[in-house]
């Protein structure tokens, strides 16, 4: 579109004894027009101040920008106090979750000595929660193998996740068997784990988690709100299970140090593949 | 630099639609139209006269639709060339063959000169066929849309009217006064090129007409030699409107000026070279035709049928003045000024703040655990230090002594005794000591005596010459 407004040498003038009154739609253009010329004495009931001509535009803009500044202040204000808040709910219950340990890891050790008191033996309960490491890589696999491993997120050599124990899943394993290692984790390997190697996922991104804040824009909506809360309610086979373990991305362990004895074998022939229980642990120590 | 403005439209608001635009420029800008000397007299009594601004000037501008327009409308006066159909073929040339030890190239026939023997038809012979002869059936001719034609005129009219287009182009319009430049219609009845300067002197115009006499010259190269020797600038396009005058007359043989009618304008003119904003000079009827002949944006055309000036993509082009006007900024949502991005992952394990920040409880749990620690270590210090007495050094001297059985526990007591370092205090408890002392050593030699016997090597033949004892 051409311009058709050219130099006028009437915007040059020094404002007119008589108040000017222009539409007042006119305003709302920085620069290009004349804005309302008010610097005469007579017209305003301010003695011998001179306003300078402010568009409307600029005015509305400034108004506009004091609001938002207010509006972000009070919402800093308002997460400040929902922080403090939530942190003093975070110690107590980091607190409470390290009080239960200490009480399972007692009456544990209490029902072993009754029982070997008694002369008989303490027979732990079966485990509810596995920690699978695949450990082979990726070449040369059967497609039903390879697409159960996919269902477990082991996408990866050495990828680790953690899995529910119930008939589905334990089936699922024995299929996989020769391709992962599995047991039964240890408060220590689940806590090491999640600080060290601990990863979510928010809207498809692989996110660090390095605040509280993380977990809980993930797993808000189901009460787990800091490291502590994911930590319990992994090892605690909890309610949220499912949500909690697959915010969780896939553990990416380094290699054994000390090294697999042998991959191809299962772990009771001297290998490494299978089912290894409360051994897992050792290996969880050697790849965190 | 003097231009003399006239009313812009009252309202600058970008809610303009383009039928609000047509109302408002109802009110259109009005160009004045330039007087001309006293010799034309029935212009000196009248006061300026004022014209509307025609709605093309106000067309968008299109540099690339002129340019592709321009470049293909330019092909349509060329003459055909060619080379002969003939060339190269006047012979009856055939090839040798292989075995004469010369190449395959077809070979004139014949003999008793030079011209025997020597290769012929291809292109790369001498005085062969060249590649490709070239053909009069080329084409070239091109078609253009009536409507890209037309487009590309009004775009170029609408540029003869921005002075800095004008200016770009190379034109000299310092001097004049007004643009677009429009000269009342007596000019249309000047018959003396001497009266025509002048006109160009008053209103300015000259300067431009100069430049193109001052550049003739000839042209570089080849052209010369093929009927284009001379090349100058372009001046002054006039363009009048009535039919017939005698300005074409008086004009035309003025360097660099150009004239046409209002009727039959040609963008090679308004245009030359691709390239937009031509100095134009509008007489009063010429430019009072051109809305009759272009129409505006709503209405017709009357001459060209059906044809309405071409709309722009945007009617307000000005992005700064849109983006800054109060209806976008309304709706816009504040500046993020800080943004966060990605920090380095610290282990929580290893480094105790990071911990902190993700379990505040941590600490006091570290804390308990080392004060747990100490605690543990200090009572064991505590219940083995009750367990074990302590053992001063002369007794371990007197227990080494003892085994060597050198001497015997009075005298040693004597020397000890006569010796100003040793102690006295606790001696009771020394003599206790001893006893339990020499107790422990009797029973050590008496489990040495049965050691051999009660063991089981006595069993065996090999060991009992070197152990001496047979069970």
């Amino acid at each position: 579109m051409t311009c058709f407004l050219r130099w006028d040498p009437s915007w040059h003038l020094p404002c007119p004894s008589i108040h000017e009154e222009l539409p007042g739609n006119c305003l709302t253009g920085p620069g290009k027009r004349p804005a309302r010329l008010h610097g005469c004495s007579n017209c305003s009931g301010m003695g011998e101040e001179v306003m300078v001509a402010v568009p409307e535009s600029v005015l509305k803009k400034q108004k506009r920008e004091e609001e938002w500044e207010l509006a972000k202040k009070q919402e800093l204000a308002a997460t400040k106090k929902k922080n403090a808040e939530n942190r003093k709910l975070i110690f107590n219950r980091a607190k409470q979750y390290a009080k239960e340990y200490e009480e399972q890891g007692k009456q544990l050790v209490q029902l072993k000595r009754e029982a070997r008191l008694k002369g008989g033996f303490y027979v732990d309960p079966e485990a509810k929660l596995l920690f699978i490491i695949r450990i082979r890589g990726i070449n040369a696999m059967h497609p039903k193998t390879r697409s159960i491993l996919q269902l477990l997120r082991l996408r990866q050599i050495f990828n680790g996740v953690f899995l529910k124990v119930n008939k589905a899943t334990v089936n699922m394993l024995h299929r996989v068997e020769p391709y992962v290692t599995f047991g039964y984790p240890n408060l220590k390997s689940v806590r090491e784990l999640i600080y060290k190697r601990g990863f979510g996922k928010l809207t498809q991104q692989r996110i660090p988690l390095t605040d509280n804040s993380i977990i809980e824009q993930g797993l808000g909506k189901h009460g787990i709100i800091c490291v502590e809360d994911l930590i319990h309610e992994i090892i605690t086979v909890g309610p949220h299970f499912k949500e909690a373990n697959n915010f969780l991305w896939p553990f990416q362990l380094k290699a054994p140090l000390g090294g697999l004895k042998k991959k191809r074998n299962h772990y009771v022939e001297g290998g490494d593949a299978g089912n290894r229980e409360n051994y897992i642990n050792e290996l969880i120590r050697r790849m965190n | 630099m003097q231009f003399i403005v006239y009313k812009a439209p009252t309202t600058s608001s970008i809610a303009d639609t383009p039928h609000n635009r047509q109302m408002a420029a109802a009110a259109r800008p009005l160009v004045s139209v330039q007087p001309l000397p006293g010799s034309l007299n029935d212009m000196a009594t009248d006061h300026v006269t004022t014209v509307a601004l025609p709605d093309v000037m106000k067309a968008s501008i299109r540099p690339d639709i002129v340019n592709f327009v321009h470049s293909n409308i330019s092909k349509n006066s060329r003459q055909p060339y060619a080379v002969s159909k003939k060339a190269g073929h006047q012979t009856s040339a055939e090839s040798w063959g292989t075995g004469r030890a010369v190449s395959r190239i077809p070979r004139v026939s014949g003999g008793g000169t030079h011209r025997a023997g020597q290769g012929a038809f291809g292109n790369m012979c001498r005085g062969g066929r060249m590649f490709a002869p070239t053909k009069t059936w080329r084409r070239w001719h091109r078609k253009v849309n009536v409507n890209q034609k037309r487009y590309a005129v009004v775009s170029a009219i609408a540029a003869s009217s921005i002075p800095s287009l004008v200016m770009a182009r190379g034109h000299r319009v310092e001097s004049v006064p007004e643009m677009p430049l429009v000269i009342s219609d007596s000019a249309e009845s000047i018959e003396k090129t001497s009266t025509a300067i002048k006109v160009l002197k008053e209103i300015g115009a000259y300067p431009d007409a100069e430049k193109a006499k001052d550049s003739q010259a000839i042209r570089p190269g080849k052209g010369k030699m093929r009927n284009r020797r001379y090349i100058s600038r372009k001046g002054p396009l006039i363009v009048y409107g009535t039919e017939g005058a005698k300005l074409v007359k008086a004009f035309r043989n003025i360097p660099g000026v150009e004239v046409a009618n209002v009727e039959r304008l040609n963008l090679l003119k308004l245009a030359p070279g691709g390239h937009l904003g031509r100095f134009v000079i509008w007489t009063k009827s010429a430019i009072e035709k051109l809305d009759s002949i272009y129409g505006s944006f709503e209405k017709c055309s009357e001459k060209k049928k059906g044809y309405v000036l071409p709309r722009s993509k945007m009617v307000n082009a000005d992005l700064a003045r849109i983006i800054n006007s109060d209806e976008v900024q309304s709706v816009v949502k504040p500046i993020k000024k800080e943004i966060k991005r990605a920090s380095l992952k610290k282990n929580p394990l290893k480094n105790l703040n990071v911990m902190l920040k993700l379990n505040p409880y941590a600490k006091t749990a570290r804390r308990m655990a080392l004060l747990a620690e100490a605690e543990r270590v200090k009572s064991k210090k505590e219940k083995l230090d009750k367990k074990r007495k302590p053992v001063s050094k002369w007794l371990l001297l007197y227990a080494l002594v003892l085994r060597m059985e050198a001497v015997n526990v009075n005298g040693f007591l004597c020397v000890l005794r006569m010796s100003e370092q040793f102690d006295f205090s606790g001696i009771d408890d020394w003599q206790n000591n001893l006893e339990e002392l020499a107790a422990a050593k009797a029973a050590g030699k008496a489990w040495y005596k049965t050691m051999i016997s009660d063991s089981d090597y006595t069993e065996f033949d090999n060991f009992t010459k070197w152990l001496g004892v047979s069970q």
